[in-house]
């Protein structure tokens, strides 16, 4: 069965432009998941197929670079004590059942109504999730920064009376400090996989529930995610690979770039302060809900739910791609500023003493 | 006399000995000591005269405008039969300094002088380097650091692109067979991983080469519960960066 499917696929011939896009996109890619812990690979499947690259090879190559990437991010965080990796694993192993719930929730819908439907449905989760975590992170980000000295560690509300809860098993996280039910990390797990089988960035969803259902602060959640990610991608390359849908060569370039990226942002963590990740990543979901808001018309228009007419859904279809990779670009630039910027003080301040 | 069994003696060892020779208005012997000589005979031994000739140009161009009298001997066997015999044949040694990796008992049992080995804190654990972080500020510890990357971004540099030069030079057949499927789907995820380490080993090296590591202070915050708590009061190594000696007397 395998052979029939990786026969009609068609591999691209590779240029300077493809390679020098994929090694930039990679790179950006990279610096934000080795920061945030996910969120770097969503330009990249929409990038890939822009270069005309068939979607399926370019999900499967883009999940094939996901875990390796995954894995040298959270090896590098693991050496600054930041990766909780029974939290990661457990959290993996769940989010793979979740992944699986996923792709049948979207075999549903296509079966239902069809490719447009089913992209109708993507955008739409993508909005709603975005929107709504992203403003809650971005609150709770602002607050922080606003506090100015909350760089204190405080569990929230719902986390402290969740961790409260004595109901059987019980399972103790030593570097996340946390002590919680198997039960309520299934949900976020759940919900995880099921938002990467969706949009493919479970992270939107897996480090803010880590942050406030489970109570992990920001910079263990987002470096734990690296190890949730591993697992998933892991599990999923495996899948697309038996297909033999997977493009060495396509992974190969932007792993180049995205292995830089992911050490540089994982160096970037231990600059920071604790709501700084909270920001980043509030802004990246932010602006790439306002990307899926302009794909929308798109989709409705297919359904023939909405007219209107092809040279304005071009330009919105356009302009969906552009506030997307501006995301990236946006996430990235708040990044490097804040490393370069710490950097620049602590050697000022070791020079003062 | 300074006494080393490493192909280049350190710069603490080079810079005590010049110091305390200056000031006491005596002379320097330094001695390579090979303790391995009969081990792979013709590579190691090259190797080792070699490491042997840039140190002494290194310490005569650092005793260049000192007008510091300096000897250089290269010897075999072991260090305390080294100094041992040394010490009778040219009278005049008054007291011995160890480089790092020689065992002062080994000496001082058969020495008829005083040692002292060279302790520096740049030779301590990684850990502690880093959470001194005037200690940064020292050439020594940094140069050395940006070596030791500077050689696994070149040594992993190479192996990365070796490996991406592989797979290009034969992608066609990498194509085929990495897209058949089944079993084959072993061959993608071989492959990422061994990029993962390579790559990943060359590009973490590249960015510590380029000076771009994380924040010491979190360093210093992972390695602070390593201090030892005496009387309630925490006590932190001060941020000294001086090479010492310690007497076998």
């Amino acid at each position: 069965m395998h052979g029939s499917i990786g026969d009609v696929i068609q591999f691209i011939d590779l240029n300077v432009y493809t390679v020098l896009f994929l090694f930039l996109v990679g790179f950006i890619g990279g610096l934000v998941s080795g920061f945030i812990g996910s969120g770097g690979a969503f330009v990249l499947t929409p990038g890939m197929m822009s270069l005309g690259v068939p979607g399926t090879v370019a999900v499967a190559s883009n999940m094939c670079h996901k875990f390796p990437k995954a894995l040298v991010g959270a090896v590098k965080r693991y050496k600054y004590g930041q990766v909780d990796i029974k939290l990661g694993l457990i959290m993996g192993v769940f989010a793979e059942i979740g992944v699986q719930v996923g792709i049948m929730i979207q075999k549903t819908v296509l079966d239902k109504w069809g490719q447009a439907g089913s992209n109708l449905y993507v955008s739409i989760i993508f909005v709603l999730v975005l929107v709504i975590v992203g403003s809650f992170v971005l609150r709770d980000a602002l607050g922080m920064k606003n506090a100015d000295g909350a760089t204190e560690v405080k569990s929230p509300t719902v986390a402290k009376r969740l961790q409260q809860i004595e109901l059987w098993p019980m399972i103790t996280f030593k570097t996340a400090n946390i002590r919680i039910s198997l039960w309520f990390l299934i949900p976020v797990a759940l919900a995880t996989g099921m938002l990467a089988a969706t949009i493919a960035v479970g992270g939107f969803i897996g480090v803010p529930g880590l942050m406030y259902i489970i109570g992990v602060t920001s910079i263990v959640a987002s470096a734990s995610e690296l190890v949730v990610a591993f697992v998933m991608g892991l599990g999923g390359t495996l899948i697309w690979a038996y297909y033999g849908m997977v493009d060495i060569r396509l992974v190969m370039i932007i792993l180049a770039g995205s292995l830089f990226g992911v050490q540089l942002g994982a160096i970037g963590t231990t600059y920071v302060k604790d709501y700084m990740i909270k920001f980043v990543m509030a802004t990246i979901m932010l602006i790439v809900a306002v990307s899926r808001l302009l794909a929308l018309p798109k989709y409705l228009s297919e359904l023939q739910l909405i007219s209107i007419n092809t040279v304005m859904l071009s330009i919105m279809t356009h302009l969906s791609f552009g506030v997307m990779c501006l995301a990236l670009l946006i996430g990235a630039s708040i990044i490097l500023a804040n490393l370069f910027k710490a950097r620049r003080l602590e050697k000022l301040a070791a020079r003062n003493i | 006399m300074a006494v080393t069994r490493n192909g280049h003696m350190s710069e603490p060892v080079m810079m005590y000995a010049m110091h305390t020779a200056q000031r006491l208005g005596c002379a320097v012997l330094t001695v390579h000591v090979d303790t391995l000589p009969a081990y792979n005979l013709r590579r190691r031994s090259r190797r080792f005269a070699e490491a042997v000739e840039e140190s002494i140009a290194q310490f005569r161009e650092n005793v260049k405008d000192s007008g510091l009298i300096v000897e250089h001997l290269c010897e075999s066997g072991r260090v305390g039969d080294v100094v041992s015999r040394l010490c009778r044949a040219h009278r005049r040694i008054e007291f011995v300094v160890l480089d790092k990796g020689i065992r002062l008992e080994e000496v001082a049992r058969q020495s008829p002088v005083p040692v002292f080995p060279v302790l520096c804190n740049q030779q301590g654990s990684f850990h502690t380097a880093l959470s001194l972080p005037a200690m940064k500020k020292g050439g020594f510890t940094m140069s050395v650091n940006r070596k030791r990357h500077m050689k696994n971004c070149m040594l992993f540099g190479t192996l990365t692109a070796a490996l991406y030069a592989t797979i290009f030079t034969y992608q066609d057949l990498v194509v085929t067979y990495f897209s058949k499927g089944g079993v084959f789907a072993l061959l993608p995820v071989a492959t990422v991983l061994a990029v993962s380490y390579f790559h990943g080993n060359f590009t973490s090296s590249f960015w510590s080469a380029m000076g771009i590591e994380a924040s010491k202070k979190e360093t210093a915050k992972k390695v602070t519960p390593a201090h030892a708590v005496v009387d309630g009061v925490t006590r932190v190594s001060r941020p000294d960066t001086r090479p010492r000696v310690q007497m076998n007397a």
